[in-house]
This record gives structure tokens, C-alpha cells and sequence, in this order.
């Protein structure tokens, strides 16, 4: 028999075969139970296990969300160990890079697992209702019947997601990718509708389902284009077709342009980011650090591809320079104007988040005017990179404080966050602490991030002023306008200040509503423990040097191909 | 050495802060007085090892080996942080920064003092720890990465005590202090990110992905080809700078922050965090653009003297206490500018003078508004008159850091001002009069307030006492507060009469500096040399 995968590939690709089986067991577990089939014509019983009356271990109602903890982490882990990389069939290639990337698809996967612990209420010994029950307590019954077989369904879509997104950071081929883009994405959407407990959940989940397919349908419609253009949709090919051309074919740079849309909508930049408030704020909190996190460095990898890979010109700028340079200072101006006016603590994170995503297209968009050496190019690639692993743990901490509110239902209003230094001083510590990382505060990670930006951007750009000039002025008009793309990003620093600032300053200095500590979710309580932790040693010290030189060699392995 | 004076104060304040919160707490009050022992204890130990490392060899000072290039570091081998992008752990003093280490590790205990029976005293005086941690680190790092970090570090501490411990409008004051502040330092990092790309690869840093590296000591100008660029660089730095300094325009954080602040804010405010951005500005934009700051000399001299001349004059028109020491402290700082500006060696050392005396006399006006507005619960100057016949100490500790601070012979103030004034004659002529006009204007609402608050009483035994206290009488200072703000008094005297503690140092300094970077540029400038 010619197996489709043999043994050396298949020892690549560990990470998303546990998540597959994963998924399999996690479907197949909770149904356990001591059913028994009679073979007929006799007495005989043979045990099926699969259905009658499931056994205590399996009817558990956590048992899912330890089980998808665990595949997640066993992913985590050996994606961690892997050392050796290798193409998978024709259309996946394991590369430094793409090991990085599931590692932080996992790491925020495990994150949103946690704090789904003490979302989702899970109760054992539950009844059906009984014929007696008057109607209100049939429907409590119900009701809790249905949370807990909710457990089941939301990780079964996690581990969706998990593999889709690690998959998607191989693809070697723009069909491969798009399917597995979809594959995350539409399973992002019904995470995002899964928020029951609140009216908004459904209204949010459909908004983002439908903005985002028809962002889907234009970017396919831009790759048919482009298979019309070359006939082969391989990144390689593709790569090569772009140098061959000597000029740009308008059906190329449209279908690119068609593309951008859909990726741009996957990382939230403007004006495709208007779903992703709406849907932030209507999901729950693991979710949406979800979306921060993962679903960003997901559309990032899909814009490196085809921005990168593709279309970048061996010398000289490449087309798409004005449009991304554009986007990205609108986006980054937009989301934090629009932050400062929101009050709905997760509005104020989903504009945040848009608004990194600018820095981040700013960092693209250095590379893509043509100035940049190898080394200079890198250098970006790597702080978006490492920016999208740290935004795991500082951006998905502050959701994870939201979750920890959102076991007491809030967390939808500032007012929520209201003194919470005096119930929590820990939890606001914390908050507080990813507040002041995600606005790039040093020594913290995201200061670390943000400063490899500028640093990028200032190392491509200030060496093209004129070196013969003596006064200012003239130095400033000789300069390369990428140039002022940096000032754009320390502006927008400045005026984020004041979001962030204001969410602390109402844990610090409002009265609460009451005075009594928060729920005992003690896996909740660790998890944002630990993000506070990384979020202050990835920013100075050895770690940030390994998490660095990670980040270095998956750019060299990705620039190399 | 220094590495621990940094580190210490951090690790166990935040310890302090962090530990009860993670143990079953014992009674509030126990802890706040066991968090207040050890604070105060440990800040008192780093101030004896500051001591010592100032005056280690006093009796045969030889202050000529403590100049620029010879920093004396205290650690041998540069510990490498984050080698990818060549961020090192380097840590040394010389004679810029050394009494700016010693006048942080006065000041800390002295704040703590002041405020020892602080509400939510188990997060305030660790608080105030961790920002000793910070503010030593600005000033002993010389790896610019490092330095950028502790600057920016030193915000935070100062944002919880002016919002938590703060007057009625604290919110709003630190909002606009953290914001300000952070906007301008963001301005900074630009021009040290381009300063860092212009760095080359040097023996000691590898494995930099960049190629590029923060060290301080291996900057140099030459660097950086381009003159425009260097300009550039250098009014980057400036922005960041003057803002913390401030300086006029940028000024209008500091009578909110200074307002608002409780009164150990205020003291390290006014005693070490305005100079940080003296320190920095001397440490990195003068010492490394030397020409750059020949070049600029009329923006030093237009800032430094709109600062002074502003300053003072809308200081006359206050009536809060705490703002006319305010606008003062940006009154002085202006003068620190124009030392600058001067490029003698005596006006820069007059300028160091100036950062180092500003740094005792502000925070004991800070302390004794703050005793003004704990006891009389008001700032208002003229609601309160004839302290002299309730609180005498703290009439006289308010009579000597005002004389001290409007520059009267004897007190530390008067030699940095007369040092920068005759340096500014020596540079810039009869210009000096305008200055010099300045500080009649000083002197005139000192002694006008003095005459309002001290004296002016017609109730020989009583005096006038404000509407705040609803008729009760108000209570003399308390003794913590009364040995903080005697010990600065003290010092004030010991430096006006024996400036040559740290003035020759100083001095030492300039001169080597002014010789060794600039001889050449000042001839070819035509500046009188």
C-alpha cells in the first residue's frame, strides 16, 4: 500500500497530527459509555463503548477542556522540540518559520483553553427534566444540559482553528493557503457567535461571518485572477513569474490588490477593520484575545507570503510601496482615535489591536520601498515576527483579566474595571503592566517590539538624507519620506498613551462597585500570572535573546526560500 | 558597586510590593510599619555605600582622575543583556553624575521621612524604593539602551504616587505628567535609534543581529557623517530633554505634577527627576555633539532665557505656594541652560553646581509647602499669616530654603549663579544683565510671600490663621518632618560654604572637557576662547 504521508514527513508534522487526532478523540471521548451490541442469534455481548450510559470519567463536563488543553500543549511541546525541517508533500514546507508560528498559534490556543475553564459553566451530575418539572425548572435543566454539551463543541472548534492556523504558516502554495485560512477563519466565526450569555454574541458573530466571507470571496477572486496571469498558484512559481515580467501585468497587480483585501481584513487594518470591533466586543474574552493574536499573525503570514515572497522586486520598489505606506498610517491613526472614544474595555483592546497592526504594515511598508538591504529587511521581518509573539502574551493577558471579569458577567463597560486595584491589586498589577506593554512602555516586551520597528524603519530611511548638508532643513527634505512612517509610529505611541493610561487609571484611582475579591479561578489566576512574568523577561534579558534569535533564524529560513 | 545601588532598591521594593500580596497577610498596620522599616533601612544603607563611593578618598581628593573618558566603573566586564541587539549592562560615574547618584540616595530617606506616616503606607514607601532604583539607574547606566529604560521607568512610580497619594485634580495632573513626559522621551528614542545606527561594530559585541550597539563610550560624532543629521539628532535629544527639565515652552506639566504631587512626589519632582534631563541632556546630546551645541547656542540661550525671565515673572503672580516653586524650579533650570550655553568651563560647572543646589534647597521648599498645606491644610499665600508664632522651626526652614533659592551669598544657590553669571560675561558680554535683572525679580517674590506668610501679623500671639482650619489651632510639624527638611537646611549651608566639595570636581570636569572636545571647534567658531 502507498501511504500518502511516510514516516519521515510524518515526523515533521507532529504538532498538527496530535491536533488532528486531537480532534478526532475529543469528538469520540465524551460519547464513551458502556453500550453493548447483542450478536444476534445469541447472548452474547460485545462491549461498543460508544453511547448508552457514559462512564463518570467521560461524562465529566471539564474532561473536553482538559483534554484540548492537553493536545495543545503536547503541540506546543513538540513543536518546541522540532529540529528537523523538511517539505511535506507539494504543498507544505516546515521551516523555522512556520515552527514559530505554531508555536504562537498553540501558545495562544493553550491561553484561550485556560481561560475557558471558568467561562463556559460546566456542571456534573445534571438531570433531564422530568415530567413533573414545572416549566421553568425544565428549562434551567435544559439550559445547563446544553452548557455543558457546549463544552464539546467550543473546543472541537478550537482545535479547528489550532489546525488550520499551523497549517496555513507551511503552505507553499496560495490554494493551500486560502483553504486553510478558511478553515481558521470560519471556525473563528462561530467562536465568535458561541458567545451565547450576551445578546450581542449572535449579532457579532454574524457581522464578522459575513464581512469576512465576502473578504474571503474578493481575495479568491484575486488568486483565480492570478492563476489566470501564471497557471501555477506555488509561492515559488509565482516568485519567479513576478521576475520574469518586467513590468507589472495589470491582471497580477489587481489580483494582488483583490488579495490585500482579504488578508487586510484578516489582520484588522483600515478600512477593512470595521467587523473587528464589533466582533471583539460580542464574543467573549478568550476569543477574542484569540482574534488578537493568532488570527493577526495568521493574515501577517499570508501578507508576508504574497507581499514578500511574491511580489517584492530583487531591487527598486516594489508596487504595492504607497498603498501599504498609506494603510498602514491610517490604520494606526484610525484605531487609536477611535480607541480613545470607546468605553467598552475590549472596543478599546480591538482598537489597539488595529492600530498595531498599522506599526506593523508601517514595518512592511519600509520594506517594500526598495531601500532596504538584505540585512535592513530582516531586521523589520524579525520585529514583526517577534511583535506577533509577544503580543500573545501581553495582548491575550489583558483578555485574559477580561475573562476573569467575565466569569462575574462584566467586563463590558470601563466601569467594570473600577477599582479593581482594590479588589484585585495582583490583577490590576498585572493589567496595568500589559497596559503599559501594549503602549510600549520600557523594559517590556512591547517596548522591545516597537523598538525594533522604529529601529528598522529609522536604519533604512536615515541614511538616505543627503551627507553633505549642513543645517537641518535641508537634511529634512532630502530624506526618504519611509522616513517619516517612524514619526507616524511615535505619534500614534503618544496619543495611545492616553487609552491605555485611562485603564488604569480607573483600576487606580475609581471607587469599585463592590468590595469583594473575584471568582477562585486558579488556572486564570496563573495563566495571567505567567503572561505578567514573560511580558517583563522577554522585554531585557536572556530570554528576549533566545526569543529573538528564534525569531531571526525563521526570517533567514523564510527569506531563503 | 553601582550595580548594586541599582538593583537593590528595585528588587526589594517590588519584593515589598509584591510579597503581601501573594502571603496571608498579617494586619494592615503591622505591615505598613514593617514595609516602612524596611524601606526606610535599606534606602539608609544605599545612602551610606553613595557616601562612601563619593567620599571614599576625600582626604586626598584627586578629583582630576574623575573626568570624561575616565569613567570609574565599577564593574569590570560588561555584562551583555540582550546580545542581538548589543544592549550591555555598563555601569560608571564621574564627575557629572556622581553627585546626582549621591543627591538621589540623600533625597529618598529624607522624602520617606517626610512622609512616614503616609496613608497606604505599605505600597508608598516601597514605591518610593523602586523609584530610587529607577532614577540611580538614569544616572549611572551608560549603555543608552539602558538608560532609555530607567528613564522611562522612573514614570511609572512617579505616576502612583501623584495619582494615588495626590491633591484633588490628580487625576488630570498625572495623566498630563505621564503623557507629556512619555511623548517627549518617545522624541528621544528617535534620535538615539539614529545615533545606534550609525554605531559600527566593536570589539565586545557579537552575535548583534543589527550590527549596531548602545554603548555610550564608543559614541563619538564622527559617527554620524552627516552635519544636518547631527543637527537633527541633537534637537531630537533636546525635545526629550527640555521637556523633562522643562524648559518654556514645554514647561506646563510641572505645576500640575508639582500641585498635585504629595510631598515626597514633589521633593524627588523637583530634587532628582527635573534634573535627569539636565544630566542627559550634558551626558548625551552635549557631550557627543559638541559642534552641534556651538551651532545651537542661540536656541540654549533663547529656551534658557525665556525659562528664567517666565519663570520668574509668573511666579510673582501666584498665590499657590507650591506653584511659585514651582515656576521657580523652571526659572532655574532656564539657568542651567544659559550655563550651558556659555561653553566655559566655568559655566558648565556653574550649571552642574546649579543641578546639584537646586536639588537640596527645591526639595526643602517642596518639604516645607508640604508641612504648610499638612498643617494648614491651604497653599494659599496670604490666607496664613504670622507662621513664625505657631510653627518657628517651620518659619525658619521656609525663611532659609528661600534665601537659598533666590541666591544669597553663603547658601548653595549664590556660587552656581555667580559662577554661570560670569561666565555668562565672559562669553556673551552685557547680555548678562538680563539675567541678572532675573533674579531681582526672584529675590522680589520671595520676600514678598516671605513678608505674607512668616510675618505681617497684627495678633502678636496668633496671627491670621487661614479659613481651612475652621477655627481649630493648628498643630507645630512633626518631628520626622522637622529632621528631614533640618537636614537640608544643613547641607544648604555646608555647600554654600564649602561649594568645593563638589564644585571643583565640577569644574574639573568642564575644563577637561571644554579642552579636550571643543578647543578646536571654539577657534574655528571665533567664539572668545
Amino acid at each position: 500500500m502507498n501511504l500518502p504521508l511516510n514516516m519521515s514527513e510524518a515526523e515533521l508534522i507532529i504538532p498538527e497530527l496530535i491536533m488532528l487526532a486531537g480532534l478526532i478523540a475529543i469528538i469520540l471521548i465524551p460519547n464513551f459509555g458502556d453500550a453493548s451490541f447483542r450478536i444476534p442469534l445469541s447472548r452474547m455481548k460485545v462491549p461498543i463503548l460508544i453511547g448508552g450510559n457514559r462512564f463518570k470519567l467521560t461524562s465529566n463536563p471539564k474532561l473536553p477542556n482538559r483534554v484540548s488543553l492537553a493536545i495543545f500543549s503536547t503541540a506546543f511541546f513538540f513543536a518546541l522540540m522540532q529540529t528537523t525541517y523538511g517539505k511535506v508533500g507539494d504543498t507544505l514546507e516546515v521551516t523555522p518559520f512556520s515552527r514559530l508560528f505554531t508555536l504562537i498559534f498553540t501558545a495562544a490556543l493553550i491561553l484561550a483553553t485556560i481561560a475557558t475553564t471558568h467561562r463556559i459553566p460546566a456542571r456534573a451530575n445534571l438531570n433531564a427534566p422530568k415530567d413533573s418539572d414545572s416549566e421553568n425548572v425544565a428549562t434551567k435543566k435544559i439550559n445547563a444540559l446544553i452548557d455543558n454539551r457546549r463544552q464539546v463543541d467550543f473546543h472541537i472548534i478550537l482545535i479547528m482553528v489550532g489546525l488550520g492556523m499551523s497549517l496555513m504558516s507551511m503552505a507553499t502554495h496560495l490554494f493551500m493557503l486560502f483553504v486553510c485560512i478558511e478553515l481558521a477563519s470560519l471556525s473563528s466565526y462561530i467562536l465568535v457567535a458561541f458567545h451565547k450569555e450576551s445578546k450581542v454574541g449572535g449579532e457579532a458573530g454574524m457581522k464578522y461571518f459575513i464581512v469576512g466571507s465576502v473578504a474571503s470571496a474578493i481575495g479568491i477572486y484575486g488568486m483565480s485572477m492570478l492563476y489566470l496571469w501564471n497557471g501555477d498558484l506555488s509561492l515559488d512559481a509565482l516568485a519567479l513569474a513576478w521576475i520574469e515580467s518586467e513590468t507589472v501585468d495589470p491582471i497580477a497587480g489587481i489580483a494582488v490588490g483583490l488579495m490585500l483585501v482579504a488578508f487586510g481584513f484578516k489582520v484588522g487594518a483600515a478600512p477593512f477593520h470595521l467587523a473587528a470591533p464589533d466582533a471583539y466586543s460580542g464574543a467573549s474574552s478568550p476569543v477574542a484575545g484569540l482574534l488578537a493574536t493568532a488570527s493577526k499573525a495568521m493574515g501577517f503570514v499570508a501578507l508576508m507570503r504574497i507581499l514578500i515572497t511574491v511580489t517584492m522586486p530583487e531591487s527598486g520598489e516594489a508596487f504595492w510601496f504607497t498603498t501599504i505606506a498609506i494603510i498602514a498610517v491610517v490604520t494606526m491613526t484610525w484605531g487609536n482615535l477611535a480607541a480613545l472614544t470607546s468605553t467598552n474595555p475590549k472596543r478599546i483592546l480591538a482598537y489597539s489591536s488595529v492600530s498595531h497592526a498599522g506599526y506593523m504594515l508601517a514595518g512592511l511598508a519600509a520594506i517594500g520601498s526598495g531601500l532596504a538591504s538584505e540585512e535592513a529587511m530582516k531586521l523589520i521581518l524579525t520585529a514583526i515576527v517577534f511583535h506577533l509573539a509577544v503580543l500573545v502574551v501581553f495582548k491575550f493577558g489583558a483578555f485574559l483579566v477580561l475573562s476573569l471579569l467575565e466569569t462575574e458577567g462584566r467586563s463590558h463597560e470601563l466601569k467594570d474595571l473600577h477599582g479593581l486595584a482594590r479588589r484585585e491589586p495582583l490583577i490590576a498589577g498585572s493589567m496595568f503592566l500589559f497596559m503599559l506593554s501594549l503602549a510600549g512602555v520600557p523594559p517590556l516586551s512591547g517596548f522591545l517590539s516597537k523598538f525594533l520597528m522604529i529601529n528598522g524603519i529609522v536604519n533604512v530611511s536615515a541614511g538616505t538624507g543627503t551627507s553633505d548638508v549642513s543645517s537641518v532643513m535641508d537634511w529634512v527634505t532630502s530624506v526618504e519620506p519611509v522616513f517619516w512612517l517612524a514619526f507616524a509610529i511615535v505619534l500614534n505611541s503618544a496619543l495611545s498613551m492616553f487609552y491605555y493610561l485611562r485603564i488604569g487609571l480607573v483600576m487606580f484611582f475609581e471607587e469599585p462597585e463592590n468590595n469583594k475579591p473575584m471568582k477562585d479561578a486558579l488556572s486564570l489566576r496563573i495563566a495571567i500570572a505567567f503572561c505578567a512574568l514573560f511580558t517583563v523577561i522577554i522585554g531585557i534579558g536572556p530570554l528576549s535573546d533566545s526569543l529573538l534569535q528564534m525569531a531571526a533564524d525563521a526570517i533567514d529560513s523564510f527569506i531563503s526560500n | 558597586m553601582l550595580t548594586i545601588l541599582t538593583l537593590t532598591p528595585l528588587g526589594v521594593g517590588l519584593l515589598l510590593l509584591i510579597l503581601p500580596q501573594i502571603l496571608p497577610g498579617s494586619s494592615a498596620d503591622t505591615l505598613r510599619k514593617v514595609n516602612r522599616s524596611i524601606s526606610f533601612g535599606v534606602s539608609m544603607a544605599l545612602f551610606v555605600i553613595a557616601s562612601y563611593i563619593a567620599f571614599e578618598n576625600f582626604g586626598g581628593i584627586d578629583w582630576l582622575n574623575i573626568n570624561m573618558g575616565e569613567y570609574q566603573l565599577m564593574n569590570d566586564e560588561p555584562v551583555t543583556l540582550i546580545s542581538s541587539i548589543g544592549v550591555s549592562w555598563i555601569v560608571g560615574v564621574d564627575a557629572l553624575s556622581l553627585p546626582m547618584v549621591w543627591l538621589t540616595a540623600l533625597l529618598i530617606p529624607l522624602s520617606m521621612l517626610v512622609e512616614w506616616d503616609a496613608k497606604e503606607g505599605h505600597i508608598f514607601h516601597p514605591l518610593i524604593l523602586v523609584m530610587e532604583g529607577a532614577l540611580i539607574g538614569v544616572f549611572v547606566a551608560l549603555d543608552l539602551f539602558v538608560f532609555y529604560v530607567f528613564w522611562e521607568m522612573t514614570l511609572i512610580p512617579m505616576f502612583f504616587l501623584i495619582l494615588v497619594w495626590g491633591g484633588d485634580d490628580r487625576k488630570y495632573a498625572s495623566m498630563k505628567f505621564f503623557i507629556y513626559t512619555f511623548t517627549a522621551s518617545v522624541v528621544m528614542l528617535i534620535g538615539i535609534l539614529i545615533m545606534y545606527f550609525h554605531t559600527g561594530d566593536i570589539a565586545g559585541v557579537s552575535g548583534s543581529i543589527t550590527g549596531h550597539h548602545f554603548n555610550l563610550l564608543e559614541m563619538n560624532s564622527e559617527m554620524i557623517q552627516s552635519e544636518g543629521l547631527r543637527h537633527l539628532v541633537w534637537i531630537l535629544l533636546l525635545i526629550g530633554f527640555a521637556t523633562k527639565m522643562p524648559s518654556v515652552p514645554v514647561h506646563t506639566w510641572l505645576p500640575d505634577a508639582h500641585v498635585q504631587a504629595p510631598t515626597a512626589g514633589s521633593m524627588l519632582l523637583a530634587g532628582v527627576m527635573l534634573k535627569m534631563g539636565a544630566y542627559g541632556f550634558l551626558r548625551v546630546a552635549v557631550s557627543l555633539f559638541p559642534e552641534s551645541t556651538v551651532v545651537f547656542i542661540p536656541i540654549l540661550l533663547i529656551l534658557g532665557m525665556s525659562s528664567l525671565v517666565y519663570g520668574a515673572w509668573v511666579c510673582m503672580g501666584q498665590t499657590n505656594l507650591k506653584r511659585m516653586v514651582a515656576y521657580s524650579s523652571v526659572s532655574h533650570m532656564g539657568l542651567i541652560f544659559l550655563g550651558i550655553a556659555t561653553m566655559q568651563p566655568l559655566g558648565i560647572a556653574g550649571a552642574l553646581f546649579m543641578m546639584f543646589a537646586h536639588g537640596i534647597i527645591s526639595p526643602l521648599l517642596f518639604a516645607v509647602a508640604g508641612a504648610f498645606k499638612h498643617h494648614y491644610h491651604t497653599l494659599e499665600i496670604g490666607s496664613m499669616r504670622g507662621i513664625a508664632h505657631h510653627s518657628p522651626y517651620l518659619a525658619a526652614h521656609m525663611m532659609l530654603g528661600w534665601m537659598g533659592s533666590l541666591g544669597l551669598p553663603l547658601l548653595a544657590g549664590f556660587v552656581a549663579e555667580v559662577a554661570i553669571m560670569i561666565a555668562f560675561w565672559m562669553s556673551f558680554g552685557w547680555l548678562v544683565i538680563l539675567p541678572a535683572l532675573t533674579l531681582i525679580i526672584t529675590a522680589v517674590y520671595y520676600l514678598n510671600s516671605m513678608q505674607k506668610t512668616i510675618f505681617e501679623s497684627n495678633d502678636r500671639h496668633h496671627g491670621i490663621l487661614p479659613e481651612s482650619l475652621h477655627g481649630e489651632e493648628p498643630r507645630d510639624i512633626t518631628w520626622h518632618e522637622n529632621t528631614s527638611m533640618f537636614i537640608l537646611g544643613i547641607l544648604t549651608v555646608l555647600f554654600g560654604i564649602f561649594p568645593f566639595i563638589f564644585f571643583d570636581m565640577m569644574s574639573d570636569w568642564s575644563t577637561s572637557f571644554i579642552q579636550d572636545v571643543l578647543l578646536e571647534e571654539i577657534i574655528n567658531q571665533g567664539v572668545k576662547p
